[in-house]
């Protein structure tokens, strides 16, 4: 019945006009990337002109190295902190505690960028720290540290509690039982964690644009403030370059998260030549 | 053999339940016991008291003589197998069956030989690259024993570890459990709610019901002097009737005088009388001593189950090799020796007593 229902014609048109919907603009903007004219009004002719000038913008690269070192240094912080937050709320005995631990993280979740942003400006400029990459780092640390521990405390809860009985019984102490077994077990759930906070500072534009400071910019700021003054489309380079970037995110995390489960039955399958059943 | 396990009036209690009564238990080396006990009834909370999950409210537990009662499990010398059998599935057969090891940090070759030594105990030689989730149920119970034993426990503790197996499989790994325990000589404790898993497997049985020990003995005492209508009810199927002693062998009941082999009452002392169905032989309605209508027969393989009614309407369940017609009028026939007596509220103490006097006595007479 599923299966049969799928099929029907209309429902993969309807499918084919949503992805149209949802890349069109973006494969707009990749298109002009390559248009040899300086506007989006008409393509006049294939050229890697926008390309060139980007890469020959030093102000620019350096800002795509500050945005790429602020996501991976600001998630791998908050993929550790929350791990271990998501650890001591899994463990917590009273679940009227636990569930105001969970409720606190869920609201930093959906409460606004700009009320988040506007907050950590206030802070800062209230205990007198410099704003710059420190801010950012400790801005994007935050607001990534829920979805980490969204993303991992489900495992904690997935995992059969003998396992931890068991390791006690064959001798563990509570580091290995954490080490060995906890944190192993919770594994897919954390990787997944790390890579959704490194998705969630680089196209985090709201609270990196409270927090900046003179000196320092991430791409998003950059490319706004950028557009504001006038269409360029070295932009639309960086936008393109932006979405490969990202591409091969989603294409290495799909590797990682399949190699965890399919080694398994790559070395099983090994072993099924070699082992006769003695059953 | 001094005992290697000892309970010294060990209780429990939750808030106001009180799970585990003053429990009184000794463990020697080498045997396999089983705690025998319907759900609820506490065995499991003896076990996880014994591996150190759990710790007592009174009383003490003793290893080898030492109180034991705060010892956490990772320094115990007793290992367990859990009913789920708790297999870390981010690791295959050969790093479960050496997780011990890697703890202690044993070198690659000790830990190498020692897992194969084990994988062939549970007859699953060359197993150890698999992964967990590619083994049946049956080969995951085998890595978890092959897991726990590589821990080489002096006591290793069974949580109903085979109440997940299918019948045949149950049947071949309980052969397997009780020869890898010979073969090893180390102690086993097992639990279970099946009685006869217990009867087939132990050396010694504790029966438990409601936190407390009803009583304890080799499956053959056990079996065939319960001492209580828990007890008789619960191992195998029984047939339990009121009845008087009126005197040292001889048994009223159902309004009729039996001679029997039980001795050591008091006169008309009211008790239950037991029969167990496999005793109960069908003949002629001349030739039994007792008169009964056939109710109901059911072919169970090896034998008939017939569940029949007599003149005063109880209930009776008799095991028959031949099929009997239904609605028929037959006799039962048991001997002397058949008929098991139980006194009302006596206690394990002064059963045993009891029995031992009334043993005397009838050596005595010999």
């Amino acid at each position: 019945m599923q299966s049969e229902r799928f099929k029907a014609p209309w429902l993969k048109l309807y499918l084919a006009l949503v992805f149209i919907l949802m890349y069109l603009p973006i494969a707009y903007l990749i298109i002009y990337s390559f248009n040899r004219g300086a506007t989006m009004t008409a393509f006049t002719g294939f050229s890697w002109q926008h390309y060139l000038d980007m890469f020959n913008d030093l102000r620019l690269m350096q800002i795509l190295v500050n945005t790429l070192i602020i996501a991976l240094l600001s998630a791998l912080l908050a993929t550790i902190i929350g791990t271990f937050g998501a650890l001591l709320i899994y463990q917590m005995k009273r679940t009227g505690i636990k569930n105001i631990f969970l409720s606190l993280n869920n609201i930093l979740l959906v409460s606004p960028d700009v009320i988040i942003g506007a907050s950590f400006l206030i802070l800062f400029t209230m205990v007198g720290f410099q704003l710059g990459f420190g801010s950012v780092l400790m801005a994007h640390i935050a607001f990534s540290i829920p979805i980490v521990v969204l993303m991992v405390l489900p495992r904690f809860h997935d995992m059969d509690t003998t396992l931890i009985d068991a390791a006690y019984d064959l001798g563990a102490n509570r580091w290995q039982v954490l080490s060995r077994v906890i944190l192993p077990y919770a594994w897919p759930g954390i990787l997944a964690g790390f890579f959704m906070a490194i998705t969630y500072s680089l196209d985090d534009f709201a609270v990196t644009f409270f927090v900046t400071g003179n000196g320092f910019s991430t791409l998003s700021v950059e490319i706004y403030s950028r557009a504001r003054q006038g269409v360029d489309l070295s932009i639309n380079a960086l936008s393109a370059l932006l979405f490969v970037l990202s591409l091969m995110l989603v294409v290495v995390y799909y590797f990682i998260a399949t190699g965890v489960a399919t080694r398994s039955s790559k070395k099983a399958g090994h072993g099924q030549l070699k082992v006769v059943d003695p059953q | 053999m001094g005992a290697i396990i000892e309970f010294k009036g060990v209780a429990l209690t939750y808030g106001a339940t009180e799970v585990l009564k003053a429990i009184n238990l000794t463990i020697e080396p080498g045997k396999f016991y089983t705690l025998l006990g319907p759900s609820g009834s506490g065995k499991t909370t003896i076990l996880r008291l014994m591996a150190g999950f759990l710790q007592p409210s009174a009383g003490n537990i003793l290893f080898e003589g030492q109180q034991i009662n705060t010892v956490p499990p990772e320094k115990r010398k007793v290992n367990t197998v859990f009913q789920n059998y708790a297999l870390f599935p981010n690791l295959n057969v050969y790093d479960n069956v050496a997780f011990g090891m890697t703890i202690k940090g044993k070198s690659p070759a000790e830990k190498a030989a020692k897992v194969d030594e084990m994988l062939h105990l549970v007859k699953l030689d060359g197993y150890g690259q698999w992964e967990i989730s590619e083994l049946s149920g049956g080969q995951q119970q085998r890595v978890a024993i092959a897991r726990a034993l590589a821990n080489e426990p002096e006591v290793l503790l069974l949580d109903e570890p085979l109440s997940a197996l299918d019948y045949k499989l149950r049947k071949e790994m309980q052969r397997e459990l009780r020869s890898i325990q010979q073969r090893l000589g180390i102690t086993f404790i097992f639990v279970t709610h099946d009685q006869e898993e217990a009867l087939a497997m132990s050396d010694w049985i504790f029966v438990m019901n409601d936190g407390k020990i009803v009583q304890n003995g080799s499956p053959v005492d056990i079996y065939d002097e319960p001492i209580n209508h828990f007890v008789a009810d619960f191992i195998g199927e029984s047939n339990i009737i009121p009845g008087v002693m009126k005197k040292d062998y001889l048994v009223s009941f159902l309004g009729r005088d039996f001679e029997n082999v039980d001795g050591g009452m008091r006169p008309n002392e009211p008790v239950e009388v037991v029969l167990r169905p496999e005793d109960l032989d069908i003949v002629s309605e001349e030739a039994g001593k007792l008169v009964v209508t056939i109710d109901d027969q059911s072919f169970r393989g090896d034998y008939y189950e017939i569940s029949a009614h007599d003149d005063d309407l109880n209930q009776w369940q008799i095991q028959a090799t031949n099929p009997v017609e239904i609605g028929q009028r037959a006799g039962l026939y048991f001997d002397p020796e058949d008929i098991h007596i139980m006194r009302l509220h006596e206690d394990e103490a002064a059963f045993d007593a009891r029995i031992e006097q009334y043993v005397e006595d009838e050596q005595d007479e010999n």
